[in-house]
C-alpha cells in the first residue's frame, strides 16, 4: 500500500521536476497573486491597516485550490491516456493509486505555499504566532488541499474530456473563494452569504491561518481543524467511491 | 491456466460479451480474433481484472479473477492496445517505476531492467524519454514492462498493431522465444490472420460478443476442405446452388457477390460448380482457387472481411 503510494508520488515528482513549464508556472503564479492582487487591492482599501496580511491566507487557499485542480487534471490526463491502466492491473489497492496522486498534489501545493509566504513577507505582510500555531496552519492546509484534491480526483475519475473536467472544476475554484472570508471580512456581507461562508472549508482554513498569524492561539481553532480533517477524509472517500464505480474493484 | 466459463457483460442495453467460454492450457498461445466492437477488449479487460463480469467465472492460474483479483494481478503481465507508456519518462525509468509499483527492491529492479532492455534491444535508447521512441520501440518497451514481474501468463492486446513488417517479425520472435524457452502462456488479440496462424495453437473467433468458432488453426481451416473456390457473379438473394448437398462440398457461402466453396479437390470440382451456375443462368465475372486460410474462416464466421474492418 505505502509502497505503491510512494512509487506513484515519486513518479509524479520526478516528472514535475523535469517539466520546466509546469515548474515555472507554479512558481510565478503565487508571486503574481501576492504582487498584483494583494498589493494592488491593499492600496485601494486605505481603511485596512495591512490588507496583505489579511488576505495572505486567502492566497494560500487559492493556491491550494489551484493545486487540487491541477492534481485532478494530472489524474485525468493519465486516465485518458490509458496510463492509469498500468496501475490498475498491478496488485495494489485502488486507494494507493489515489493517495499517490493526492500526495503529489499536496507536495506541489506545498512548494507553492512556501513561495507565497516568502513573497508575502517580503511584500510586507506581518506574520506573528507561535511554532505550534504555524504547525496547526500547516495541518489545516494539508487537510484543505487533500479534501479538494479528493473532489477533483472524483470528478476526474468520471470526466469524459478535459473540457468537461474544467467546466466542473471552475465551479469549485474562484466562486468558492468569493463565498468565504478570504478576500473581505464577512461582517458586511448579507446573512445568507455569511452562512454559506461558514459552511465553506476555505473559511475554516482561513480562520485557522489568520488567527495563528495574529494571536498564535491554537485552541480556538480546534473545531476548524476537526472540520478540515473530516473534509479531507470525506474528499478521499468521495474520490475512492467514484473511482471504484468505474473500475472492477 | 486460463479458464473462463459463461462470461457475460452488458453495457446499458448492449450485450458486449455473451456466454463466452475460453480455455487456454499452460504453455500455449491463444489468439482471440474478431472485428472491432466484437467484444475482444471487453473480454480481455474481464480476464485481466479491469472489468467485473455480470455473470460467469474466470479462473487464472487457479485464482478467481473477481474474488481474488490481487492474486491474479500478481501472475499476469498485460500490454494494452493503445500504448500506455508515459512519454515523460525514459525507457529505463518506465521499467524501474513498474518494478517499484510492485514493491521490488532496488537491486532486483536494476538487474531485471538491464536484462529486459537487452532482450528487447533497447539498451542504446534506454535513457531517452519514451516520447522520442518510434512505435516499434514503444511496443518493445511495453513488452519488456509486462515481463518485469516475471508473469506466468501474458495478455497482449494487438501486440503488433501499426508496426512495420520488420518490427512485427521482431515481436513475433520475442513471443515465440518466450513460449519455447520459458513455457509462457499467452492470450493475444489480433486483426492479423498471419499472426494468429504463426503464433497460436488455439484460435477463437468472436463476433457480437459470442464465440462463433474455436479450435486449432488447422482444424478451423480444415473445415473448408483442401481448396477454396471463389466465384464472382450477380447472385440473387437466397441463391441455393444445386450441388450444395453433394459430399465433396465442405462449406459454402455467398458474401458481397462472391461465392466461396470449400471443396475436397479444387481442380476436379470447378467444372461442376460452373455448370451449376450456368444452369441457373448466372454470368460469372471472376473466378479463382486458393488454399483456404484463417482469413476465410474469419470471413465465413463473422460475415465481414477483415480489410473492410481495418479501415473503419
Amino acid at each position: 500500500m505505502m509502497n505503491a503510494t510512494y512509487a506513484i508520488w515519486l513518479r509524479h515528482m520526478r516528472k514535475f521536476m523535469r517539466n520546466r513549464e509546469e515548474l515555472g508556472g507554479l512558481l510565478i503564479q503565487p508571486i503574481l497573486w501576492v504582487a498584483l492582487f494583494g498589493v494592488g487591492m491593499g492600496r485601494m482599501l486605505p481603511g485596512q491597516s495591512n490588507y496583505l496580511s489579511f488576505m495572505l491566507p486567502g492566497i494560500l487557499a487559492l493556491t491550494a485550490l489551484g493545486g487540487a485542480a491541477g492534481g485532478g487534471m494530472m489524474f485525468l490526463d493519465e486516465r485518458l491516456r490509458g496510463i492509469l491502466r498500468e496501475y490498475m492491473v498491478a496488485p495494489i489497492p485502488r486507494l494507493s493509486i489515489l493517495l499517490g496522486h493526492m500526495c503529489a498534489t499536496v507536495s506541489k501545493a506545498f512548494f507553492q505555499i512556501i513561495i507565497v509566504v516568502i513573497v508575502g513577507v517580503l511584500a510586507g505582510a506581518q506574520l506573528g504566532g507561535s511554532v505550534v500555531a504555524w504547525l496547526g496552519t500547516l495541518v489545516a492546509l494539508v487537510c484543505f488541499t487533500l479534501g479538494f484534491a479528493g473532489i477533483a480526483l472524483g470528478v476526474a475519475a468520471r470526466s469524459k474530456s478535459i473540457m468537461g473536467y474544467h467546466g466542473m472544476i471552475f465551479l469549485f475554484n474562484l466562486p468558492l473563494l468569493f463565498a468565504s472570508n478570504a478576500l473581505y471580512p464577512l461582517d458586511k456581507a448579507p446573512v445568507w452569504m455569511q452562512w454559506l461562508a461558514k459552511a465553506n472549508p476555505a473559511t475554516w482554513f482561513i480562520d485557522v491561518a489568520r488567527s495563528s498569524a495574529q494571536s498564535g492561539d491554537m485552541s480556538a481553532n480546534l473545531l476548524n481543524l476537526g472540520l478540515l480533517l473530516c473534509f479531507a477524509v470525506a474528499g478521499t472517500w468521495l474520490a475512492l467511491r467514484r473511482f471504484q464505480a468505474v473500475t472492477a474493484n | 491456466m486460463i479458464d473462463a466459463q459463461g462470461l457475460y457483460k452488458q453495457f446499458g442495453t448492449v450485450q458486449a460479451v455473451v456466454d463466452l467460454e475460453l480455455q487456454v492450457p499452460q504453455g500455449s498461445v491463444y489468439a482471440l480474433l474478431g472485428p472491432n466492437g466484437a467484444g475482444k477488449s471487453t473480454t480481455i479487460n474481464m480476464l485481466t481484472t479491469l472489468l467485473r463480469p455480470d455473470r460467469g467465472t474466470i479462473v487464472i492460474a487457479g485464482h478467481d479473477a473477481v474474488r481474488d483479483s490481487d492474486a491474479v494481478r500478481r501472475v499476469i503481465g498485460v500490454t494494452f492496445q493503445d500504448l500506455v507508456l508515459d512519454r515523460d519518462l525514459s525507457g529505463r525509468e518506465a521499467l524501474d517505476f513498474y518494478g517499484r509499483l510492485y514493491g521490488l527492491d532496488a537491486t532486483t529492479r536494476t538487474q531485471r531492467t538491464k536484462e529486459l532492455l537487452t532482450l528487447v534491444e533497447l539498451n542504446d535508447a534506454a535513457d531517452r524519454l519514451t516520447g522520442t521512441y518510434s512505435g516499434g520501440m514503444r511496443r518493445r518497451l511495453e513488452l519488456a514492462r509486462c515481463l518485469m514481474m516475471q508473469p506466468q501468463i501474458l495478455f497482449l492486446d494487438e501486440p503488433t498493431q501499426g508496426l512495420d513488417p520488420q518490427h512485427r517479425a521482431m515481436i513475433w520472435d520475442y513471443l515465440r522465444m518466450l513460449q519455447q524457452q520459458h513455457g509462457m502462456t499467452m492470450l493475444i488479440t489480433t486483426h492479423a490472420m498471419d499472426e494468429a496462424e504463426l503464433l497460436a495453437q488455439q484460435v477463437g473467433i468472436i463476433d457480437h460478443g459470442r464465440m462463433v468458432a474455436s479450435g486449432t488453426p488447422a482444424d478451423l481451416i480444415g473445415q473448408f476442405g483442401s481448396d477454396m473456390v471463389r466465384i464472382s457473379a450477380d447472385f440473387p438473394a437466397d441463391y441455393q446452388p444445386n450441388w450444395q448437398h453433394d459430399t465433396w462440398v465442405r462449406n459454402w457461402s455467398i458474401q458481397n457477390g462472391e461465392l466461396r466453396v470449400g471443396v475436397d479437390h479444387g481442380s476436379r470440382r470447378i467444372a461442376t460448380i460452373l455448370d451449376g451456375l450456368r444452369a441457373d443462368n448466372l454470368q460469372v465475372t471472376d473466378m479463382n482457387m486458393t488454399r483456404p486460410s484463417l482469413g476465410d474462416v474469419f470471413l465465413q464466421t463473422t460475415g465481414r472481411a477483415l480489410r473492410d474492418e481495418v479501415k473503419s
